[in-house]
């Protein structure tokens, strides 16, 4: 029985409950945001900057005396909101172009495939600096660019599945009964490359989360007085040698989550594998 | 010394600065240097040694009469002389020139030069050498930004090899410190194209330090110059070591790798006070800086154009918190264009405390109210929101932007945020007027002219007053005086003019910051003065058993 099979491999994983733990628990407070944190987080108190963590602030307060505590718990929506989005842009136009190239191949799939080589070739997190430099550095083209640069694995995955799909009887069976393309590909091939396409969604948040972080780190990212992670951590930089929590827990929220995301996306590899 | 105004990138680390504003710091400092008085007595200088500084960038040319980046200038101010200069108390004093006459009303001022000055390698100086440099100035296939003061000069004649006769069309109060431009050896760099000179590699100048190495992206390397003719420099070598990012600067000087670097208010308050390595090595010295940051508003834009929104807006903004939160107290609140403390500064203008009530009645007049219940003012269905523009890497800047979203946001006002790129913020939206309002800062030069900065002809894209204030009565103050050389005349006009920008509020004049720096203990000599603290650098020296570095003769 499969079912039973996958079920059990389920209950045995503990990489997969762990991360889908940590996931969840990132999900519940990204979306509870303003009931779990305590200060408003873009409120500057000149009277209590650079204060250490206290039964008040619990990640202590910043240069501009915003609680740490409430950006980091605000910063949360932003990882997530610019995770889901960019991962979703790419995994659009990856398994769009993935389903074109595998399915009718020739000289499609000689484009398609040429055009992600092309855009392979330039070094991701450099590519994105160069079009932020272009446009203005905000939330929305932060997301957008990141799913513009991030595309290119997901089509390759997909078309590799694809050419293994299609060459099943059940494909042939629906050609041979003038299923019209646009069903074949959606009702029978897409289902099929599902696991694939989920496992690198789930890592690609995670590459998301990191990438926003660096970005907004960087000042090219998010853009004051709203928090994400990142740009606590600029903040911290500058004062690391005296406070330390202003590294140490925008850091650590950005190491769990990416983690979280990490081993839920190989907790499902490993259930959904037959080989394993 | 160049009269020319420039953006500061940097604020906070400017060098040249005042003397000191008062606090425990410099009473430690007035201890200490009562201590090296004495002890000067005692000891006499002694050769040797090495200082070593920083640079964020590398110098693009060592001929800064056609630099504008501070690199260059503050090595070749080093290699050349100028005629006049300010001494530590801010007089200008000569320089390559021994005296000199200043006659007709001030149409003409007759430069006596000092004999017996040899350029660096040995040829001697004349007055064909300022002859020289001033028609390079005006020449229109010269790159430079300092022409505009030596485009008034109507005659320079040559009376004798030491005798220059300068005289201009109408008196010009700036006219005598222009000539502290470096001046350029005829014999050098006559008939070439000097934008591609050898000399801007390897500079012949008069000054005390002459050219020895300069490994581009690295250090450059001057040695003292023997036979300089106000008498050797003490300290053998000045090196300066370009080290691209101010947090790898804090730890080298932490490090003991260089001998001065400028400190943000942060390190100054938190980090190096529990430093005891850097205590030992280590004075202080703060000093209020030559520069003010302050908040410009779009008079080409509504609702900018109307007075009472300026003052509201200077109304509701808390300065104290500013000089408070974030430069910890190390600044004090700006009212006007000058530093407070000197000759040309009015404290008797019109201040705006915090006070976001007045500040709405204020805007309430201007006919901004909240007529939808959005939280937001609206007039005539248009809310009263506005973008805030600032310069990337600087994050002082970025702090006041977040502080003022804040404080403005409370009478009504909303305000997006904006950081840009240098390059691309001066170059496509200061340069362009297309900004709302911004946060910027400006140097204060010592002489008090208004001209480039507030004057109504400046208005417009690539000049400096490109908020485009207008004023005509404001206009006849700073041409009058331009005209009036008498300081203690002069500054009339200078006080008129801050009443009048205190009641227009055509920026929000913010705070002007502390210059702080830290220099090695084993200089002697070091001491503040209002010129800053480098003013007599050739004069600095280390006893035999301090010294660090050691060369070869």
């Amino acid at each position: 029985m499969v079912k039973s099979r996958i079920l059990s491999k389920v209950n045995g994983n503990i990489l997969f409950f762990s991360g889908l733990i940590i996931v969840l628990l990132f999900v519940f407070v990204a979306a509870f945001a303003p009931y779990i944190a305590t200060h408003d987080p873009t409120y500057i108190d000149f009277d209590s900057v650079f204060l250490p963590p206290s039964a008040v602030h619990y990640f202590g307060t910043d240069d501009l005396g915003r609680d740490v505590f409430s950006r980091v718990i605000y910063g949360s929506r932003i990882s997530l909101f610019v995770g889901f989005v960019a991962v979703g842009i790419s995994l659009a136009i990856g398994v769009l172009l993935g389903l074109v190239a595998g399915y009718f191949g020739g000289f499609a799939d000689t484009v398609i495939m040429r055009f992600v080589d092309v855009m392979l070739c330039f070094p991701a997190f450099f590519l994105i600096l160069a079009v932020i430099a272009f446009l203005n550095p905000s939330m929305f083209n932060v997301m957008a660019i990141i799913g513009l640069t991030g595309w290119m694995g997901v089509t390759r995955l997909v078309r590799a599945e694809v050419l293994s799909v299609k060459t099943r009887d059940y494909i042939v069976s629906a050609k041979v009964q003038g299923l019209p393309v646009w069903l074949i590909l959606s009702k029978h091939i897409l289902p099929n490359v599902f696991t694939p396409i989920f496992v690198t969604a789930t890592l690609g948040v995670a590459g998301a989360i990191l990438t926003e972080s660096s970005l907004s780190f960087l000042g090219l990212g998010v853009q004051p007085p709203t928090p994400s992670w990142g740009n606590i951590l600029t903040a911290g930089k500058d004062n690391i040698m005296f406070a330390w929590w202003l590294s140490f827990f925008p850091g650590i929220a950005i190491f769990i989550t990416v983690l979280g995301y990490n081993l839920l996306g190989e907790g499902v590899r490993d259930i959904l594998d037959p080989k394993s | 010394m160049i009269r020319v105004r420039f953006l500061l990138l940097a604020a906070l680390l400017v060098f040249v600065g005042c003397s000191d504003g008062g606090s425990n710091t410099s009473a430690e400092k007035e201890v200490k240097s009562v201590k090296k008085t004495a002890e000067k007595t005692k000891d006499t200088p002694v050769n040797g040694d090495a200082f070593v500084s920083s640079s964020l960038g590398d110098a693009t040319g060592l001929i800064y009469n056609i630099t504008s980046d501070s690199a260059s200038h503050d090595v070749a101010a080093k290699i050349y002389n100028g005629l006049v200069e300010y001494d530590k108390d801010l007089k200008i004093i000569g320089d390559l020139a021994e005296s000199w006459d200043i006659t007709e009303e001030g149409k003409v001022i007759v430069f006596h030069l000092k004999k017996d000055v040899k350029w660096h390698d040995g040829h001697p100086f004349t007055s064909a050498d300022v002859e020289f440099t001033y028609k390079f100035m005006i020449d229109d296939k010269t790159p430079t930004s300092y022409d505009a003061d030596f485009r008034l000069v109507k005659s320079f004649e040559v009376i004798d090899e030491y005798t220059v006769k300068i005289t201009y069309d109408e008196p010009f109060a700036p006219a005598l410190i222009s000539w502290s431009m470096a001046v350029l050896p005829k014999h050098l760099l006559e008939g070439n194209d000097v934008t591609k000179s050898p000399l801007l590699r390897e500079p012949v100048g008069t000054g005390p330090y002459k050219f020895k190495e300069w490994k581009a992206g690295e250090s450059i390397t001057l040695v003292a110059n023997d036979d300089y003719f106000k008498g050797r420099p003490y300290i053998d070598r000045l090196i300066t070591r370009v080290i691209p990012d101010t947090a790898t600067t804090f730890l080298e000087l932490l490090n003991g790798a260089i001998d001065m670097a400028g400190l943000t208010p942060l390190q100054w308050t938190r980090q190096i006070d529990t430093n005891q390595q850097f205590q030992n090595q280590y004075d202080k010295y703060k000093y209020l800086s030559f520069g003010y940051t302050y908040v410009g508003y779009n008079h080409t834009k509504k609702p900018f154009n109307d007075k009472r929104v300026r003052q509201a807006l200077t109304y509701a903004t808390p300065k104290k918190d500013i000089v408070k939160g974030i430069l910890f107290d190390l600044g004090v609140p700006a009212h006007g264009p000058f530093k407070p403390g000197t000759l040309w500064y009015n404290d008797d203008v019109k201040k705006y405390d915090y006070n976001p009530e007045k500040a709405k009645e204020l805007l309430a007049e201007a006919g901004w109210t909240d007529s939808n219940g959005d939280g937001i003012l609206d007039k005539n269905g248009k809310n009263f929101e506005f973008e805030l523009m600032t310069n990337q890497g600087n994050t002082v800047r970025t702090k006041i932007c977040e502080t003022l979203q804040q404080s403005w946001e409370k009478i009504g006002v909303k305000v997006d945020i904006r950081v840009l790129e240098w390059a691309t913020f001066i170059n496509e939206y200061v340069d362009k007027q297309k900004f709302d309002a911004l946060v910027l800062g400006w140097n204060i030069t010592n002489d008090p002219d208004l001209y480039d900065v507030w004057h109504s002809s400046n208005c417009g894209g690539r000049k400096l007053n490109f908020i485009c204030y207008k004023n005509e009565e404001l206009d006849k103050l700073i041409v009058e005086g331009r005209k009036e050389f008498d300081p203690e005349k002069r500054k009339l006009f200078y006080h008129k003019a801050q009443e009048m920008l205190a009641e227009d509020q055509p920026y929000t004049f913010l705070y002007v910051p502390y210059s702080l720096v830290a220099v090695s203990n084993r200089f002697e000599n070091v001491y503040s003065a209002p010129a800053g603290i480098t003013h007599n650098q050739d004069k600095w020296w280390v006893k035999k058993e301090n010294q660090k570095y050691h060369f070869e003769p």
